[in-house]
């Protein structure tokens, strides 16, 4: 391929800029109320640029986000809710994705396409009965009823995940720990398990992030504000009558999204190579 | 012999099928919009042409914006009868009169199923399938059983591409038949011309000249010959058309009195709608573009009882599936299908009547798609079914191994108890759910074991299925009652096809822009030398990182209809209504298009630079050096070989997009502006609007959960998408 003229150059660079324009503007129109502290409730006036640059938004957002919960509060619910379903769809699904991964039994292809299906459902796919049956045992209101909720709708997404997974180690490696007397668990644990390791890793994350980012559930299931999590707070903010100013708001959501864009930076290696497999030849 | 008996038996069936609930419909439709107004017209006719008074025939212009032919036609079907008070003549838009004079009312919608009738046998003729289709249409049932302008118009079009298909673009007797239908459709409704156009479109390529001499100078001897030739050529190629579009003008004029004094009715009528169009009466029925869609995917909704079959969204299904095969068996079929459905999308008004001027080549194609996708699978598969299939290909079952099977369990049992109690078991709880009418107003009882009571009772018959409708709820009591199938069922045969067709569509377009934007963007980023590629992919990549409600905010932000960037930027005087962006449902899909191409392109660029690099450089270097241009290259050198590669990320974005949710619920914007997660949570929420509706809710997810299976099944016919299914 021959390398691009200098005006190539400059329309590329142009066009980029362009996409880079549409990007950015809408984010830079969220970013920027987050340090003004001239914005009292809604933004009145068009404008680019913060009225009266300041930090002063994030820390009230740090001391009281919104109802009367501190940051950490929420952030713990959150955290506790996303994280409990992440580790329960890793610890219930891994031997299920390692037994689809390696043995053959009836219902082998009716399971696999099930675990498919669930891992592309809508999350209200479960939502109607779920609502239900946990009102049924008591649990509707409380975070651990929100894990449960969250749990449903992404461990079928992990366990599919995990599958390719386990399936990516050759299974020579685990033929011959078996034939140095290595029983089957010792093998899982000692050979396949640690080399499955990194993918494993991300779909548990991403298992987290999908609870960690929900809030239509959440508002559905939980009633009082101690059990609000971060995402629920901003759609909240938004949703509700309470809305205390925009520059809450969009500090509140780029503390939420900060850490989110970081992993994503991190693992987008990852995510994007799960499509190419069994591409390249 | 026995074959072309067949034949004949299945074109007399479909033709009595289709007089036959034709009849039906006259006997139990009630009288409805219009049809007052062209009876009346008829009765007038009738009166002048008993009187002998040709003036009024050519003069009486009342509902001067359709050509006179059809209320001609009705006006001799009522000559002898019995004379009835004449009706008023109303404003096109009142209400629909209560009664008419019963047997000038019988007759004339006799005539109007006769005519139906007919386009059935006619496209029977051409396929007995097609005529079946077009039989069973409920819209079509309706609308050739009322005194409407469709039917003769439905027919002589349809009778115009049928005889123009067995001319096989030569000038004969066929062509002039042809020609003649056209002139009468044209006298009948406008609308119906579209097929002349097809015809059109068909004809001049079908006989394109081979190569017309090109002129280079107008000096030479050489240059005025093969100008002369030229000039054959031309003649040899449009003479025939240009007879044809003549003659189907003079039989227009003929039979359209109006015109017999001057041209100027006709523009007349043309101006007139083009300016309904734009009326208020128009806008606020507040269709969106895509409502003809919807108005194809389902059958008509009024009426219940008066149509026996209604499978309208699976002929549309089969259509859309035929559709490549109709393009490639009969092209000017095709064209047509394409033209009118164009044109019902580009104008603005949408009613329901104007889907007749498609149904016979949707027909058609649905004929052709059941051919490839059901009757080739089914005979495909009773032959796999036969003995010694199995020997003959060597496929035989192989025998699961116990052992494995029994040291997989342990290994299963965690994940598979865990499933069941927060996936299976809900699911089944949700099936349960569809089957009654349970609600906010029962909930008490349902907690309490009422649901599976009530289908229990159901099911043992016990009880008897009560009445529930999707939007209309159920019976409102405090028990939870059995409701039977009957949401699912109305789900499945286009009870909410308004949401179903907002759906697919969606998918569709947001996944086009996204994948447009994405590739485009990746090629722009692979081109060699290109500077500060790394940052630019990292600003990029950013809308894809952010989490798709902070996505949606930002947006809103934008957006928002008071406080908006966009409102604010304008700085609109306080006293100027502000412009609601989400109130027309147009402007709100580009909205919300627009802010899903932002978030779903980033995954679509990832995916396509990752393929990118897998295409071997040699290969651009080989067609370099066959000279292939910039284009040409990425024709025929990139795109075959990324397609297989972006296909798995295009699959896995179109699921997504057809689940999406919390753009919808972020953006607050209301049905059909609603995907079918999005409705279902709507109708749940036991503190929303019309939220409460649980059973309506649960039936709404299992029927997604089914569109779902059948999406999945479909895609993965082409790709091995589902082994990379990842966050996208």
């Amino acid at each position: 391929m021959h390398k691009l003229k200098w005006w190539q150059q400059l329309t590329t660079q142009v066009g980029l800029t362009l996409v880079a324009l549409f990007v950015l503007a809408p984010i830079w129109g969220v970013v920027y109320l987050a340090f003004d502290g001239g914005v009292k409730g809604w933004p009145v006036t068009f404008r680019i640029w913060p009225e009266q640059f300041t930090f002063g938004v994030f820390q009230q957002v740090w001391e009281r986000p919104s109802q009367n919960l501190p940051f950490l509060g929420i952030l713990k619910n959150s955290l506790f809710v996303s994280g409990g379903a992440a580790l329960l769809s890793l610890v219930f699904g891994a031997s299920m994705a390692y037994a689809f991964a390696r043995y053959r039994f009836p219902g082998r292809r009716v399971g696999l396409f099930g675990l498919l299906a669930g891992a592309l459902l809508p999350p209200v796919a479960l939502m109607t009965p779920l609502y239900v049956l946990l009102t049924v045992i008591g649990l509707r209101t409380s975070l651990v009823g929100l894990m449960i909720v969250y749990t449903a709708f992404a461990m079928p997404f992990c366990i599919w995940n995990m599958r390719a997974a386990f399936q990516s180690v050759p299974k020579e490696l685990e033929e011959s720990a078996f034939l140095d007397g290595a029983t089957p668990l010792i093998t899982f644990w000692k050979v396949t398990l640690p080399l499955a390791l990194p993918s494993i890793a991300v779909a548990t994350l991403i298992a987290f992030l999908i609870g960690y980012s929900e809030f239509a559930m959440g508002w559905l299931f939980v009633e009082k504000p101690q059990t609000v999590t971060l995402a629920m707070a901003i759609a909240g903010m938004v949703q509700g009558s309470t809305l205390e100013s925009w520059s809450k708001l969009a500090a509140l959501a780029i503390l939420m999204s900060l850490p989110v864009v970081v992993i994503f930076f991190a693992l987008q290696r990852y995510l994007i190579d799960r499509l190419l497999i069994g591409r390249i030849e | 012999m026995t074959r072309s008996w067949l034949y004949v038996t299945c074109i007399i069936a479909v033709t009595l099928l289709a007089l036959g609930v034709r009849l039906r419909a006259v006997e139990m439709l009630p009288v409805d919009y219009d049809e007052d107004d062209y009876l009346g017209a008829a009765q007038r006719y009738a009166r002048a042409i008993n009187a002998g008074d040709w003036g009024e025939v050519i003069h009486y212009d009342f509902n001067y914006e359709h050509p006179p032919l059809t209320k001609l036609v009705y006006g001799l079907a009522i000559l002898k009868l019995p004379e009835a008070p004449l009706l008023p003549e109303l404003d096109s838009t009142a209400p629909p009169a209560k009664s008419l004079p019963e047997i000038q009312f019988k007759v004339a919608r006799l005539v109007s199923a006769a005519f139906g009738t007919l386009e059935v046998l006619a496209l029977a003729i051409l396929n007995p399938l097609a005529g079946f289709f077009l039989a069973i249409n409920t819209w079509q049932i309706k609308y050739t059983s009322q005194i409407m302008l469709e039917p003769l118009p439905a027919l002589t079009s349809t009778l115009a591409v049928l005889f123009y298909t067995r001319s096989r673009a030569k000038w004969n007797g066929w062509v002039l038949l042809s020609a003649i239908a056209l002139g009468l459709t044209a006298a009948s409704k406008y609308v119906y011309c579209l097929a002349g156009i097809a015809i059109l479109a068909d004809w001049l390529w079908v006989t394109r000249p081979a190569s017309l001499p090109r002129l280079r100078s107008w000096s030479s001897e050489a240059s005025f010959h093969r100008e002369g030739i030229r000039l054959t050529a031309l003649a040899r190629w449009l003479g025939p058309v240009i007879l044809w579009g003549v003659v189907s003008i003079l039989v227009f004029v003929v039979f359209n009195p109006r015109l017999w004094v001057g041209s100027s009715p006709l523009s007349q009528a043309l101006l007139y709608h083009f300016d309904y169009a734009q009326s208020e009466h128009v806008r606020r029925a507040g269709f969106p573009v895509w409502q003809p869609l919807v108005w194809l995917s389902m059958p008509v909704p009024w009426h219940p009882g008066v149509f026996l079959i209604s499978i309208d969204l699976f002929v549309s299904l089969l259509a859309v599936l035929g559709l490549r095969r109709l393009w490639a068996r009969q092209p000017v079929f095709a064209l047509w299908l394409v033209i009118a459905l164009l044109f019902l999308l580009v104008w603005p008004t949408k009613w329901p009547q104007y889907i007749l001027i498609l149904t016979a080549p949707l027909s058609l194609s649905a004929a052709e798609g059941a051919r490839a996708k059901l009757w080739q699978p089914l005979l495909n598969w009773l032959d796999r079914l036969r003995p010694g299939f199995r020997a003959r290909t060597g496929l035989s079952q192989g025998r699961l191994g116990w052992r494995d099977t029994r040291r997989a369990l342990p290994w299963l049992l965690p994940g598979a108890i865990a499933l069941s109690l927060i996936a299976l078991f809900p699911l089944i709880y949700q099936a349960a759910m569809s089957l009654t009418d349970f609600n906010a107003i029962s909930i008490r009882d349902g907690i309490q074991g009422g649901v599976w009571r009530a289908v229990w009772q159901g099911l043992t018959g016990q009880e008897k299925p009560v009445a529930i409708e999707i939007l209309g709820g159920g019976s409102g009591g405090r028990q939870v009652h059995y409701a039977g199938p009957t949401l699912l069922l109305q789900l499945i045969f286009g009870g909410a096809s308004g949401l179903l067709v907002f759906n697919v569509m969606w998918m569709v377009l947001s996944v086009g822009l996204q994948t447009l934007l994405g590739l485009g963007v990746a090629l722009l980023l692979h081109r060699h030398g290109v500077r500060f590629r790394g940052w630019w992919r990292a600003v990029f990549i950013l809308p894809w990182a952010i989490p798709e409600f902070v996505g949606a905010l930002v947006w809103l932000r934008i957006f928002e209809s008071r406080y908006g960037w966009l409102i604010l930027a304008q700085n609109i005087p306080k006293d100027v209504p502000l412009p609601d962006y989400f109130e027309n449902p147009n402007t709100a899909l580009l909205i919300l298009l627009i802010a899903a191409t932002w978030y779903g392109f980033p995954f679509i660029m990832l995916a396509a630079t990752a393929g990118l690099k897998l295409v071997p450089i040699d290969v651009y270097e080989a067609a370099a050096i066959d000279g292939a241009s910039g284009w040409t290259q990425f024709r025929y050198v990139t795109l075959p070989l990324l397609f297989p590669l972006l296909l798995p990320a295009v699959i896995i974005r179109s699921i997504f997009a057809f689940n999406q949710f919390y753009l919808f619920i972020a953006m607050r914007t209301s049905p059909p502006l609603v995907t079918l997660a999005t409705a279902s949570y709507y109708i749940f929420s036991p503190t929303g609007y019309f939220g409460g509706q649980f059973a309506v809710s649960a039936a709404i997810n299992l029927f997604t959960v089914l569109v779902l299976v059948v999406l999945i099944l479909w895609f993965n016919r082409w790709s091995k998408a589902a082994e990379g299914v990842t966050y996208a």
